[in-house]
């Protein structure tokens, strides 16, 4: 049914945010803050998981989560301590719980005792056991509990009955209290308390009149005199007769199962005692006597109140609204006990009213009230309170933001088509586009901002990886996380995921060493893996930090030679090595392990990383650590670059990237012995690397014509881009090579102008260490 | 007369099918995702009926009721507590608010249909 399907949806999106929130929390936890509001949160995230899965009858995940979730709830009110032991016990619980939610995402069915030893220790804890390990047989007592407890009901909502439900009504209906005759009197004496939750006598006795013929006497013996009679005390109670053929005490007793110690329920079956005085009914307080007694001082109060009515200084007023018909009340319990009169159930209505409200401060007026007065303002007033955020499909934000890519690109065509004459001539009409420009970057910026979410959603999976990381190789590793609400595309955040596990499966595997070999270096026992995030510019740079080892230069060096990655008369510097790790097809296979050689190497992490406009650089400190920074574009949708003419080919070079430019005239170029050139800038040596010559276009322009293009890569390093020309600065949207053509060295991706042509956009970064492995080989 | 029901519930799943089940059954229903929206929502609107989660966010469900209660305007406002807890002591301590009844979730939509016919009007 799609319905349901829509439901399951919303609950897998909730869990994934519970489950985020659970590893939040537990982040703190772990730290030592073990304050009410954590358990609480995390509480309550147990419990909404558990409470999906049941409408949806996931039952595996419901035990396990009603089992976790009574010893959190043991936990919050201090039964059971939440040592560090317990601690780990509930994270590793988190695991599970996000096991049994995937499972029933995918429809995959977990072994059947997944979990289980957790759920024993559960049960063990909060039986005050503080162990667990040994009791296997400890599965018993809570266990059982659980699935008598709680029984998970799959929701029906095509509205008919779920099939397990009938035989609960053949349960109560063939009850060993049942009665043959199905004559049942009823005493039913309501407390304040009942009309104080707001349950209300005439809606118990419409439900039991739905159950037989009834008939109903109100018992009015207890109304005290005036003198003490308190307005808001409960005077009224009421007998019932109800006739129907095989109807269980049960049955009736389930109708008052919400007033059940609100009031006093006398349940008799008719015949079988012969009066209510033997099953404990205290017969001084028979009714007939007492409303002979009453009915003079209820005519009493009566007179009293329409004297006072006729008096309005008296603040009697309440009185009046119900006393004018009470005399029905009385009249009915003259007659009352043994010669009851059958009144339907309409007529029982009528009558029922006007005695029922008195003791309550029981309020058509409190009601009418708001409902007059809240009226005008309920369409404004309420529909504004609470709403901060609303939940739109992202099909329509990305419909969106493909628009405005477009408008962008038209936008910047119709700037480009402006030549000088037009513009000297039709000024109203560019300062029109100047305006349309910037509008357009601003509905840009907005729109990017609405589908720009926390990095937290992807650094929130990483725990759990860093702790089956440190598990598997026998290590201890703390993650650290920094700046996760630094806001990125969605669309970059979803091809995050992949690339930053494989630089945190490296870092766990190859850098951080073992215990021993960490205390034996004067470290500490446990290895740091920090994970951050900042906003740089118009970039996002996702930081994967470790105190390890650093990188094996030697062996990176020699393996990169045996496989001929680097030419064998090269010495490239330790910078250049680090970057090794990245190159394609180098992968120090003598190290595979099962967790970083899966078959990829970090090279698919820099591909990835490309395909999205970002890059990779690498640093590393023998016996201190490495650090993996990846720049990432803060957008895939729009990118803002130079447009550069070499040859007759338009090319882009992202802005990001540039640090200025130059004419070659003015340029201070130097030759090196190798026969590359070399560029003078502020002191500083830059590679050159000439454009035309690279990508083998012929240029016919004299070189003192040129213009040179400074990029900055990763780790400051700074190349110099020789360009035939420099056309301008637009917006263009990145078009992959590889998925439309073929990977090319040195090409980041293609775009298409404002004017209809294909431009190919520079990867800086990527020309730089090919121009190394060329001037190499 | 069309009835109108608030629920209050921090689960975006359980709201979803309370609103699925009862607007089917011809409800008005409000949403609410904590007692302090609930409250808030009481205030500029009259409802018929509440459904109210207890274990939620900035207020949870107990503080809820004993807030409407508190307010002497809703009195005779039916409001049935929304709990997976068969155990007595959370439907205790929301009937001690002044919790009005229960329902246990998981629920059946004809079973919430009923129950809330149980106590409205």
């Amino acid at each position: 049914m799609s319905d349901l399907d829509d439901f399951k949806a919303t609950y897998f999106d909730e869990c994934s945010e519970l489950l985020t929130e659970l590893e939040e929390q537990f982040a703190v936890i772990e730290e030592g803050e073990r304050g009410a509001d954590r358990l609480n949160a995390v509480f309550r995230a147990i419990h909404s998981i558990k409470g999906g899965a049941g409408a949806f009858g996931f039952s595996a995940l419901v035990g396990f989560a009603h089992a976790y979730e009574t010893l959190l709830d043991y936990v919050r009110d201090g039964r059971v301590e939440l040592t560090d032991d317990v601690v780990v016990l509930c994270i590793r619980a988190n695991d599970i719980v996000a096991d049994h939610v995937n499972a029933a995402q995918s429809g995959e069915a977990l072994p059947v005792d997944y979990g289980a030893e957790e759920k024993a220790r559960f049960d063990a804890l909060a039986r005050g056991e503080t162990g667990g390990d040994d009791d296997a047989d400890a599965d018993g007592e809570m266990m059982d509990d659980f699935d008598i407890d709680f029984t998970p009901v799959m929701v029906n909502l095509g509205g008919s009955m779920a099939e397990g439900e009938a035989p609960v009504e053949d349960v109560f209906e063939s009850a060993p209290m049942a009665a043959a005759e199905g004559q049942w009197e009823i005493r039913f004496t309501p407390h304040r308390a009942l009309y104080a939750r707001a349950n209300d006598p005439l809606l118990l006795f419409r439900e039991l009149a739905a159950l037989g013929t009834m008939s109903v006497r109100a018992v009015l013996g207890d109304v005290p005199p005036l003198s003490d009679f308190e307005p808001f005390a409960v005077y009224c109670s009421w007998e019932i007769t109800l006739v129907s053929p095989g109807l269980s005490e049960v049955s009736i007793r389930e109708v008052f199962e919400f007033v059940d110690g609100d009031c006093d329920i006398i349940i008799a079956q008719a015949g079988m005692v012969p009066s209510l005085a033997d099953i404990g009914f205290d017969i001084s307080e028979a009714p007939a006597p007492a409303v002979a007694d009453a009915e003079p001082d209820l005519s009493s109060l009566l007179a009293l109140t329409e004297e006072e009515v006729a008096n309005p200084q008296e603040p009697v007023a309440p009185l009046a609204d119900f006393i004018p018909e009470p005399p029905a009340g009385p009249v009915g319990a003259q007659d009352s006990f043994e010669e009851a009169p059958v009144l339907s159930f309409a007529a029982l209505a009528e009558e029922i009213m006007p005695a029922a409200p008195p003791p309550a401060p029981k309020p058509p007026v409190a009601k009418a009230a708001p409902a007059a007065g809240g009226g005008e303002s309920e369409e404004g007033g309420g529909r504004s309170v609470g709403v901060q955020s609303i939940r739109v499909d992202l099909d329509k934000v990305d419909r969106v933001v493909n628009m405005v890519g477009e408008l962008v690109i038209t936008q910047s065509m119709l700037t480009q088509q402006m030549d000088e004459t037009l513009r000297a001539r039709y000024t109203e009409l560019v300062r029109g586009l100047e305006v349309l420009a910037q509008t357009t970057r601003g509905l840009q910026d907005s729109v990017m901002a609405i589908r720009a979410q926390p990095v937290k959603s992807v650094f929130s999976r990483m725990p759990r990886l860093v702790r089956e990381l440190a598990t598997k190789t026998s290590k201890k590793i703390k993650l650290e996380t920094i700046g996760e609400n630094t806001e990125i595309d969605k669309t970059v955040i979803e091809q995050l995921s992949d690339p930053l596990t494989h630089m945190i499966r490296n870092s766990a595997d190859h850098g951080i060493e073992i215990p021993e070999k960490r205390l034996a270096s004067g470290k500490s026992e446990t290895g740091t893996i920090r994970l951050s995030a900042e906003q740089a510019g118009g970039n996002i740079l996702i930081i994967v930090e470790d105190d390890g080892g650093g990188i094996n230069r030697e062996r990176v060096l020699q393996v990169a030679r045996d496989k001929g990655v680097v030419a064998p008369d090269v010495n490239p510097t330790d910078e250049q090595i680090d970057q090794l790790i990245f190159a394609p097809g180098f992968s120090t296979a003598s190290e595979v392990s099962d967790i970083s050689g899966r078959g990829v190497g970090m090279d698919v992490v820099l591909s990835n990383i490309k395909k999205i406009g970002g890059s990779v650089h690498v640093r590393s400190w023998t016996g201190k650590g490495t650090r993996m920074t990846l720049r990432l574009p803060l957008t895939l949708a729009v990118l803002d670059v130079m447009l550069v003419k070499v040859g007759d080919s338009p090319y882009v070079v992202p802005l990001s990237s540039i640090v200025e430019t130059m004419q070659c005239s003015r340029a201070s170029f130097e030759r090196v012995p190798s026969g590359g050139r070399v560029l003078q800038v502020r002191g500083e040596y830059v590679q050159v690397i000439d454009l035309g010559q690279r990508f083998g276009l012929a240029t016919q322009v004299q070189e003192t014509d040129q213009f040179v293009v400074l990029c900055e890569t990763e780790g400051s390093q700074k190349v110099a881009l020789v360009v035939d020309d420099i056309i301008g600065q637009q917006q263009v949207v990145i078009k992959s090579l590889e998925e439309n053509f073929e990977r090319v060295e040195g090409i980041a991706g293609g775009t298409i102008l404002g004017d209809g042509n294909v431009a190919l956009i520079v990867d800086v970064q990527g020309l730089r260490t090919t121009h190394l492995h060329q001037n190499a080989a | 007369m069309t009835l109108r029901v608030l629920t209050v519930d921090d689960s975006r799943t359980i709201l979803a099918m309370l609103h699925h089940t009862l607007s089917n059954a011809g409800f008005e229903v409000l949403q609410a995702e904590d007692g302090k929206q609930g409250l808030d929502m009481l205030k500029a609107q009259d409802v018929d009926v509440v459904i109210t989660d207890i274990n939620m966010p900035v207020m949870d469900g107990i503080e809820f009721i004993k807030n409407v209660r508190a307010t002497g305007q809703h009195n005779s406002l039916p409001i049935l507590i929304l709990t997976t807890e068969t155990s007595q002591d959370k439907r205790d301590q929301g009937k001690a608010a002044g919790g009005t009844g229960w329902i246990v979730k998981p629920f059946d939509p004809e079973k919430l249909i009923s129950v809330i016919h149980r106590v409205v009007h």
